[in-house]
C-alpha cells in the first residue's frame, strides 16, 4: 500500500468513516449524491492501490451495466415505455432506477475495497479486542498460522526432495500422493504445535485473570478533531436533507442544498487529508 | 440468568424486530442494510456464547488450527472455484460439535477475507460457512467415533449431505447477498434469476466439498482423535 494520510489516524476514526460512507452510500438514492460517492470512493481507492484500481474498474463497469439493464426486465413500473421485452414494458423510470441500484452497488464495492486496505487485521483487533477478547485472540492466532503453514510446507517439500521424493518427475497419481503426504505431515505438525502453544499459554497464566492488551494505536487530539468533523458533517447531512429521490412510478428528485456539500465534504475527507499532507510536504521542502 | 443468554434474548427479541421495522421505514428500502443487520444479529448469540464459555487454552489453540486449515483450503488451493474451505469446516463441525463448528466456519470466512478483500459479502459468508459447520455438527457429531471404524456408508452419506447442503442451503444463502445488494425492487422473479445464475457455481462448490469430505474426513478425524487420546482433551 502507498503512503496514505487517513490510514495514520486511529482505527476508530477509520471505522466510523467507512461505516457512515457505506450506510449513506447504500441508503441515499439521489443522483448527485451517488456521483459524489462514486467519485470519492474511486479516487480514494486509486490513491490507496495505484494502478491496480483499473482491475477493479474493469470488473465493476460490466457489473454496473448488468445490474442497470437487468433490473428493468423485472420491474415494470413507470410511464415512459422505451420498448417491449417478452411482451413486458421496459420503462425509462425502471432503467433509471436500475442505474441507481448499479451505482449503489459500485459505491459499496469501492468503499469496501478501501476499507480492506485501511482497516487491516491489527486495526480490527485494536477496535474489538476489549469487546470480544476470546474471538479476537482466535483471529490473531488464525492469521498468524497461515504464513507459518506456508513456511512449514516449503520445509517439508525441501526435506522430501533431499530424500528423492520430490514428486516432480512422477505421474499425476504420484503428485497427488506426494501432496497428500505433505498435507498430512503439515496437519500433524500443526495439531501437535497447537498443544505446545496451549501449554505455553497456560503456563503464562492464560485464563487466570483479566487479560490486558497491547495497543499500538493511540487516540490523540487530532483523532478527536476528525471525529468531531465527521459527526458535524453527518448531522449536517441528516438535518439539511434534500437527498430524497424516487424513480418508479414517476421520477421525483429533491433539489440539492447544503446537505450535498456536507456529504461531499464527508466522502472526500481522506482525499483532502492526502492533498493537505502533500502541500505541507512541498512547503517544508521548499523551506530547506 | 447468564449474561450470554440475556444478550442472546435481547438480540433475538428486541434487535431483530427493531431492525426489520426500521428497514421498512427507510426511504429507499435499503434491503442490503436491513438483511445484513439481520444476519449479524443472528450470529451474535453464537459469539456471545463462545465468549462467555471462556474456552481453555488447548481448545482455543486447536480451534485456531482448524480455522487456519480451512482458510488455507480457500487461499492456497490452485484451482479457482474449487475450494476446500467448506469441506474442512464441515469436518471441524463433525469433530467439535455444532456450536464450535459454527464458530470455526464464521471465523474462517472472516479471516480468509483478509487475504482476499472484505466486502458486502463478508457477513453472509460468515453465516453460510458457520451454518455449514453447524449443520454437519448437528447431524454427524454423535457418529464421530463410529466414523473412524466403519466409514464407507457414513462417508457416502456425508458427501451427499455436503453436496446437498451447499446446493440447497449454503450456496443460495451466499447468493442472497447478491440479490439484496443488486436489486432495485425485490421480487421473486429477480431472486430466482440470481439463484439460477448462481446454480452452476454452487454445483462446483458442492462437488469440491463432497470430494474434500471423502478424501480428508477420515485422516483429519483420526488425527484429531489421536490428539484426544494422547493429551486427554476435547472430551
Amino acid at each position: 500500500m502507498k503512503h496514505d494520510a487517513f490510514s495514520k489516524y486511529h482505527p476508530l476514526v477509520s471505522f466510523l468513516f467507512f461505516a457512515l460512507t457505506i450506510v449513506f452510500g447504500v441508503v441515499i438514492q439521489h443522483p448527485a449524491y451517488l456521483l459524489a460517492g462514486v467519485l470519492s470512493g474511486g479516487i480514494y481507492l486509486s490513491l490507496l492501490i495505484g494502478k491496480k484500481v483499473f482491475r477493479w474498474l474493469t470488473a465493476l463497469i460490466p457489473l454496473f451495466l448488468l445490474v442497470s439493464l437487468v433490473n428493468p426486465l423485472l420491474n415494470h413500473r413507470g410511464s415512459t415505455v422505451l420498448c417491449y421485452v417478452f411482451s413486458n414494458p421496459y420503462t425509462l423510470e425502471a432503467l433509471l432506477h436500475g442505474m441507481v441500484t448499479g451505482s449503489i452497488f459500485v459505491i459499496m464495492m469501492l468503499w469496501f475495497a478501501c476499507y480492506s486496505q485501511v482497516l487491516t487485521s491489527d486495526k480490527f483487533i485494536c477496535l474489538f479486542g476489549r469487546l470480544i477478547p476470546t474471538l479476537s485472540l482466535l483471529l490473531v492466532m488464525v492469521l498468524r498460522l497461515i504464513p507459518s503453514f506456508m513456511r512449514k510446507t516449503s520445509q517439508l517439500t525441501g526435506a522430501r526432495k533431499c530424500i528423492g521424493k520430490s514428486g516432480d518427475a512422477v505421474s499425476f497419481r504420484g503428485k497427488v500422493a506426494s501432496g497428500m503426504t505433505i498435507l498430512s505431515a503439515l496437519t500433524d505438525h500443526a495439531l501437535e504445535g497447537s498443544i505446545t502453544t496451549a501449554d505455553s499459554m497456560r503456563s503464562r497464566g492464560y485464563g487466570s485473570g483479566k487479560r490486558t492488551s497491547f495497543q499500538i494505536y493511540r487516540f490523540t487530539p487530532r483523532d478527536f478533531i476528525l471525529i468531531a468533523i465527521i459527526a458535524a458533517l453527518t448531522s449536517g447531512i441528516l438535518a439539511f436533507g434534500g437527498n430524497a429521490a424516487t424513480y418508479t412510478p414517476a421520477v421525483e428528485i429533491d433539489r440539492v442544498g447544503v446537505g450535498l456539500i456536507c456529504y461531499c465534504a464527508l466522502c472526500f475527507i481522506p482525499i483532502i487529508l492526502q492533498i493537505k499532507e502533500a502541500v505541507q510536504w512541498r512547503i517544508s521542502i521548499s523551506r530547506i | 440468568m447468564k449474561r450470554s443468554t440475556l444478550f442472546s434474548l435481547i438480540s433475538i427479541f428486541l434487535l431483530l424486530p427493531a431492525t426489520l421495522y426500521l428497514g421498512t421505514q427507510l426511504s429507499g428500502k435499503a434491503y442490503y442494510i436491513t438483511s445484513t443487520l439481520v444476519i449479524l444479529e443472528t450470529m451474535l448469540p453464537f459469539f456471545f456464547r463462545f465468549e462467555s464459555r471462556k474456552p481453555q487454552a488447548r481448545e482455543l489453540a486447536t480451534i485456531a488450527v482448524m480455522c487456519a486449515l480451512a482458510v488455507a483450503g480457500r487461499v492456497a488451493f490452485p484451482l479457482p472455484n474449487f475450494k476446500a474451505i467448506t469441506g474442512i469446516v464441515m469436518i471441524a463441525g463433525i469433530a467439535f460439535g455444532a456450536e464450535t463448528g459454527f464458530m470455526i466456519g464464521a471465523v474462517s470466512a472472516f479471516a480468509s477475507n483478509f487475504f482476499f478483500s472484505q466486502g458486502p459479502w463478508t457477513p453472509w459468508q460468515m453465516m453460510a460457512y458457520g451454518i455449514a459447520g453447524f449443520l454437519s455438527g448437528l447431524i454427524f457429531h454423535r457418529h464421530c467415533a463410529r466414523l473412524l471404524k466403519n466409514p464407507p456408508l457414513l462417508l457416502g452419506l456425508m458427501s451427499v449431505f455436503g453436496f446437498v447442503g451447499i446446493v440447497v442451503v449454503i450456496g443460495p444463502l451466499l447468493d442472497c447477498s447478491t440479490i439484496f445488494a443488486t436489486s432495485s425492487h425485490l421480487s421473486w422473479k429477480y431472486a430466482l434469476a440470481v439463484l439460477a445464475a448462481g446454480l452452476p457455481h454452487n454445483v462446483t462448490h458442492g462437488i469440491s466439498c463432497a470430494l474434500t469430505l471423502v478424501i480428508f474426513s477420515k485422516p483429519l478425524l483420526s488425527k484429531l482423535s489421536r490428539l484426544q487420546t494422547k493429551y486427554g482433551m476435547l472430551s
